[in-house]
């Protein structure tokens, strides 16, 4: 294993950045990484979510499982996650997710008094900690606050009542979903698309337009001063093969030919609020570090072998 | 048989009727037929006529009756036997009521019961001399509907005349019976011989027939189907055929044959000759005019059935509430008989065109009800209640077309003007103003060789199937042209299809009406597939069940209810491609599925076999989650001995159960609640013993809401205790597209090695193999993908109703719009940078890579079916066993196994599995030691002799060494030969069956060869 080193230094370009939104490239990676990166971003980075909920009163018209579902599903802004423990392996609790280390305590107390229909939200949730609260989407440049008001877990009409204590805790979105921190995580190959413009040029402006036209996204337009057939957006090519059905089907095979970066990925991604978009993908980074480090750990390990089996020695290098 | 036959019509009515003479029957009879037509196209008489008029004339003529008078006395003479009540009446009298009650019930005028005589006469020649055809007792045409009120209104009549019968005869007995004194005129005398007939049993056998279905009655109640094996389901409506006469004449024609059985032994029922005709015509013989002996011989065995079958059931179906289609569907349904089930017959289930607009073709059940449980279209109606008769006066004299109104022939008419009188009436139906009702049906049977018997026949009677049609030959606007047209008049109406087409139609005879839309020949459930015209027939049908069998919105007011089992959906979606029918009949408040994306590929070989995989994250945010709610009713009034003794009540001391139930004895609602747990109490006052109800079952359940009945006011003594069972979605549900492609879960797979969409980073929430197209042909399903997926990037919905493209061509609508549908959803997703087709670049979950090909994938409206393995599971280690044969038994109830039976033994010998074999169907089962004696070879006769006295020997508290076993032979009276042979135990009964059956089995023990 000595001799070449394989070793290859990625490097990222933010393209875009909002704090539920991201874009960005990858260069100078596989794909095998890129899907890694992904995966761990949408099952492993971990939030807090309502896990435990305790109903006190609950004459609503949803049943109680309904609402802890519901809530459960609230978003819960974790940015302590990651250096919060699971209540799972937490010392300083027998594990029921009542201590400060590995859970965060909420109160719901709503009742309707009034013959206007009350809505529940997240807003009604009250937190035992300050940092850990329901999202809130109130865009600065959109609704005024007093519109929107948060999720709406249950509707109570005149008489009834909801009173509960609900425990979140830390958790990864392969365990539930609801721990899930992405809404979105998808990545394409950054496409390279060339023209034959010896051969577009044979090409009648009609004849152009339907090329152009035949990709269903806008990938090629015509120069209106040129009339030469330019590519405007290459990454709006979704892999439809659509234009080099196009060029086939006019007898012009090869008049584009478009490939697949192998190591270049474009990554977009949509958080669910829980943590940023920006920090998802260090936290993913960081999880993934943390992954592989415990694979080296165990490197030399007896345990290495039962872990990996056949592969425990390809591990050790061997 | 005319013979006799119409010497009873003769005798008995032609005269009795009317004061007539036998010329006067003569030349009605013979009217139909005109020496100068001859044998024109279309005549439906011969010059036989005459003849057999003459025949019939004659050889009633050794009677001796010529008047009317006498005719009465006869009838009378012989009908005093069966008339019940009559028997001191005058033979006239007598002669009145028969003919009064039974016989042309409908009619009560006798000159109209002797023109239909005639008119039935005249049908009867024109059959046998096949210018006219029997009338199809299957098609619709000649059907009507048994309405459950109707049936309860008979039901209760009978049962009333039954109590009357009954108290008059305890009366009359307490009369005559001198020895007490009993006053008829005292009050309380009265009363207290007329308790002995509680009226309460006639509250109660209606109520048994609603609750049972069971219709317990002596005579029949002149339903068709009692003799004749139709059953009908009251909540369902019931489809009563009729052995060649249309509605009224045949149910009177039953009425006859039935109530005069006696009598029909020695002569015949009408139906019963026709049935022979009718048989004999089949058989293409020439009829002979007379046949005495088989008309006995039907009238005999016909006779026997009728005894034997007076208790029906399945009269009554419960409207469950599983979802809102199935509930809407049970009153939309016609059962046409639970016996023809039975019968090996198809042809009562054949879709015949008759019904075309009146019954769904889609909306039946496959398997042993298809055909028999029908349903009406979505606008097909039932004509519940007579509307009132327009006075008719009576015509002239016939000159050639009968006239019949409800069964009675009111006149005639000229077969040249039948065409302009028929428009007439039909203008005066649609037109409001006029008295005719809008739901008569003008039934004009044109003249044709061999075909219906010709005639026009209106009906206004109850019970019949109507739909609306317009009526283009009428000129108006406003809506005022939609016509009510019935199944008789519809075969020979000339209806077109709003598809701009003639359909085929001869420029003789052009359209007069025309179908309001398409889908009107359809169900409602039927109406709800989308773009059904596109997928193969049965997958629709499978649909229409599927969608009955639907977890959903069931009801509105679920939290108070108490329904036995509701199931419903916790978040549904309304369909984002939905047709016409959805939205009219407001089906949104009664959401039934979930649009999933849907990819369709082989992905994980998951998905093989109709198996599907659903993705584990769109499961855990809520996809087809649901619940199941049950209702216990604890009544502690029922059992009539301790009545008010018990009360709902836990003791204080009563710890273990406190944590389950509160002290008023109930549990507390939103208490979960695991298999055997215990969720009420209640205690007996006087005895002050306890009873503890525990929750069956292993499965965990919640307690959702406890009812308590206030009635009484002093105690409690009746609840209702509603579990909420969760029910969300694991391997093994089942799910189904609308499309009647069905599938069960396998593999609940994580979203992260799901395909996913480059794009637009889509994975899908359920994944189905493509081999699930092919061979099914369910286009329907693809264009739904397609359509939702335009509709969801659009914001839209879109219409699906299906043959709308043979309306849009009257509009003109479409030349502007994209000739073709696939075309039409193709560019909407175009529009929106998709793929043309519906398909799209997905990538590997697991490694990344772009997948081979492109994968199609798209919205899908899902329902998930009542089916759950929660509700089905079944799992035995050890438990309880059968006490003959000691081998588990069976039933998922009561804990018990599944058969391992001859054809699961055949695989493990062919597998050459013998101590698998071995183990499941010895160890694992009635493993038995015997002890067997080798001297006689019983199993039976040994005993164990018990040592005579234990010895004690307790060492340190070790239980006593067991002391060996002490056998003997009781027939051999010795313990030398025993031995101990391992057997199935069932073999040590057989041993004993056979025994009692003085058969002695003896076992033949060899070395230890073997063993």
């Amino acid at each position: 294993m000595e001799g070449a080193s394989y070793q290859r230094f990625p490097r990222v370009k933010i393209r875009e950045l909002k704090d539920d939104y991201a874009k960005f490239e990858l260069h100078d990676t596989d794909a095998s990484m890129a899907n890694a990166l992904r995966r761990v971003m949408i099952a492993e980075v971990p939030t807090i979510a309502i896990d435990l909920v305790e109903i006190e009163v609950n004459s609503s018209v949803l049943n109680d499982e309904f609402i802890a579902h519901r809530l459960g599903l609230i978003p819960l802004t974790s940015q302590r996650a990651m250096s919060m423990r699971f209540s799972r392996d937490c010392d300083a609790c027998d594990g029921d997710g009542q201590c400060e280390f590995c859970s965060v305590e909420f109160h719901l107390r709503a009742k309707c008094i009034s013959d206007q229909t009350l809505d529940v939200t997240s807003k009604d949730l009250y937190s035992s900690d300050h940092t850990v609260v329901p999202v809130d989407f109130t865009d600065s440049a959109g609704y005024e606050s007093s519109e929107q008001r948060g999720i709406i877990i249950v509707k109570l009409r005149r008489g009834q009542e909801l009173r509960l204590r609900a425990i979140a805790r830390k958790g990864i979105g392969k365990d539930h979903a609801k721990w899930s921190p992405a809404a979105t995580v998808t990545f394409m190959y950054e496409p390279e698309i060339h023209i034959n413009e010896d051969m577009m040029d044979t090409l009648t402006l009609e004849e152009k337009q339907s090329f152009v036209d035949s990709s269903p996204t806008r990938v090629f337009d015509i120069d209106p001063n040129t009339q030469q057939v330019v590519v405007v957006d290459p990454e709006a090519y979704t892999y439809d093969d659509e234009v080099l059905k196009k060029a086939e089907a006019m007898g012009k095979p090869g008049l584009v030919e478009i490939y697949a970066k192998e190591d270049s990925f474009i990554f977009t991604i949509e958080s669910t609020g829980a943590v940023k978009a920006s920090q998802l993908v260090l936290n993913a980074i960081e999880i993934l570090k943390q992954k592989l480090d415990a694979v080296r750990l165990s490197e030399d390990t007896v345990e290495a072998d039962d872990q990996f089996g056949e592969l425990g020695a390809h591990m050790r290098g061997g | 048989m005319f013979q006799l036959m119409l010497m009873q019509a003769s005798k008995y009515d032609f005269h009795a009727l009317i004061d007539t003479n036998d010329h006067e029957i003569y030349t009605k009879l013979t009217c139909c037929y005109n020496e100068k037509d001859g044998d024109i196209k279309g005549a439906v008489c011969s010059q036989l006529v005459g003849e057999r008029a003459k025949i019939i004339l004659d050889e009633v003529r050794h009677l001796a009756l010529f008047t009317k008078d006498q005719c009465l006395l006869h009838i009378g003479e012989h009908f005093q036997p069966v008339m019940e009540g009559m028997e001191t009446e005058s033979y006239s009298s007598v002669a009145d009521a028969v003919l009064r009650n039974h016989i042309f019930v409908h009619l009560n005028d006798n000159n109209d019961k002797f023109n239909l005589l005639i008119f039935m006469v005249q049908k009867l020649f024109s059959l046998v001399d096949q210018t006219s055809a029997p009338d199809n007792s299957d098609s619709l045409q000649n059907q009507e509907i048994l309405l459950p009120g109707h049936l309860i209104t008979i039901y209760l009549k009978e049962k009333l005349e039954d109590w009357l019968r009954k108290g008059k005869k305890l009366v009359e007995d307490k009369i005559n019976n001198n020895s007490q004194n009993f006053d008829f005129c005292s009050l309380k005398d009265v009363k207290k011989v007329m308790d002995k007939n509680s009226s309460k049993q006639i509250g109660t056998a209606i109520e048994n027939l609603l609750k049972t279905g069971r219709l317990i009655t002596q005579t029949g109640l002149d339903l068709q189907q009692m003799k004749s094996n139709d059953i009908c389901d009251l909540m369902e409506n019931e489809v009563v055929s009729k052995h060649g006469w249309k509605q009224k004449e045949a149910l009177v024609l039953l009425v006859f044959s039935k109530k005069t059985w006696v009598y029909s032994k020695r002569g015949h029922g009408f139906v019963d000759l026709f049935k022979i005709i009718e048989a004999k015509r089949k058989r293409k013989e020439r009829f002979p005019l007379v046949l005495p002996q088989d008309a006995c011989a039907c009238a005999e065995i016909e006779m026997s059935v009728y005894e034997s079958d007076i208790n029906r059931a399945g009269f009554t179906v419960q409207a469950e509430r599983l979802n809102y289609l199935r509930f809407i569907s049970f009153f939309r349904s016609v059962h046409r008989g639970a016996s023809f089930a039975g019968l090996r017959t198809t042809s009562v289930r054949k879709l015949l065109p008759e019904s075309w607009g009146f019954l769904c073709p889609v909306h039946t059940p496959d398997g042993e009800p298809c055909g028999l449980l029908n349903h009406m279209t979505c606008t097909c109606l039932g004509v519940g209640m007579t509307t009132s008769w327009p006075k008719v006066d009576h015509a002239g004299p016939p000159r050639a077309l009968p006239v019949l109104l409800d069964g009675c022939v009111i006149g005639s008419l000229s077969s040249g003007e039948a065409d302009k009188v028929v428009a007439h009436l039909r203008r005066l139906k649609v037109s409001a103003a006029s008295v005719i009702p809008d739901d008569l049906e003008v039934g004009y049977v044109p003249l044709s060789l061999a075909g219906t018997y010709p005639g026009l026949y209106l009906f206004t009677s109850p019970s019949r199937f109507i739909r609306p049609v317009r009526n283009i030959s009428i000129p108006s606007s406003d809506g005022k042209d939609i016509e009510h047209i019935g199944p008789f008049e519809q075969v020979f109406m000339e209806i077109k299809c709003p598809d701009g087409g003639n359909g085929g139609r001869s420029a003789t005879f052009p359209a007069t009406h025309e179908e309001l839309m398409p889908t009107a020949m359809l169900s409602v459930v039927a109406n709800l597939t989308p773009w059904s015209d596109h997928n193969q027939s049965p997958r629709n049908m499978y649909q229409c069940q599927m969608a009955k069998q639907t977890m959903a919105f069931s009801l509105q007011a679920l939290h108070s209810r108490a329904d036995q089992k509701l199931y419903h959906l916790q978040t549904p979606q309304t369909p984002i491609v939905r047709t016409k029918t959805y939205t009219k009949y407001g089906l949104d408040d009664y959401p039934s599925g979930t649009n999933a994306i849907v990819a369709v590929l082989a992905y994980t070989g998951y998905d093989m076999e109709d198996a599907m995989i659903l993705n584990k994250s769109a499961v855990e945010h809520g996809m087809c989650r649901g619940q199941i709610y049950q209702t216990e009713t604890i009544d502690l009034c029922e059992g009539k001995s301790n009545q008010g003794q018990r009360i709902f009540k836990r003791e204080h001391s009563d710890k273990a159960i406190s944590s389950f139930v509160d002290s008023d004895g109930l549990p507390y609602v939103g208490q979960v609640i695991h298999g055997n747990e215990p969720y009420c109490s209640t205690i007996n006052q006087v005895t002050n013993s306890k009873r503890v109800y525990n929750h069956k079952g292993s499965e965990m359940a919640i307690v959702d809401y406890v009812a308590v009945d206030t009635k009484n006011k002093q105690h409690l003594q009746k609840v209702n205790i509603r579990f909420r069972h969760p029910r969300n979605p694991i391997i093994g549900d089942k799910f189904s597209s609308r499309h009647g492609q069905k599938g069960v879960c396998s593999q609940l797979w994580p979203d992260i090695d799901m395909p996913f969409s480059g794009v637009t980073g889509m994975r899908p929430d359920l994944i189905i193999n493509p081999h699930a197209f092919p061979s099914r042909m369910t286009i329907a399903m693809l264009l739904e993908s397609v359509a939702a997926k335009g509709g969801s990037l659009h914001g839209k919905f879109v219409d699906a109703t299906p043959f709308s493209d043979a309306v849009k061509g009257v509009n003109g609508k479409t030349e502007t719009e994209s000739e073709s549908l696939v075309d039409e959803l193709g560019s909407m997703l175009r529009a929106r940078g998709f793929n043309y087709h519906g398909v799209e670049v997905l990538y590997s979950g697991v490694y990344g890579t772009e997948l081979t090909c492109e994968i199609f994938i798209g919205p899908v409206y899902y329902q998930r079916l009542r089916h759950m393995v929660s509700d089905k599971y079944q799992v035995r280690a050890t438990g309880q066993v059968d006490q003959i044969t000691r081998q588990p038994i069976k039933g998922r109830k009561r804990g018990g196994g599944i058969r391992f039976g001859e054809m699961e033994r055949d695989s493990m010998l062919a597998h050459g599995a013998a101590y698998l074999l071995h183990d499941r169907l010895h160890t694992c089962s009635d493993y038995h030691i015997a002890d067997v004696c080798s001297l006689c070879g019983s199993i039976l006769t040994t005993a164990i002799i018990q040592p005579q006295k234990r010895v004690v020997r307790e060492i340190g508290g070790l239980p006593p060494a067991r002391a060996p076993k002490k056998v003997m032979c009781h027939a051999c009276q010795t313990s030398k030969g025993m031995e101990t042979v391992a057997m199935p135990y069932v073999f040590r009964y057989l041993a004993a069956e056979l025994a009692a059956m003085n058969i002695k089995m003896t076992i033949q023990l060899s070395g230890e060869a073997g063993a």
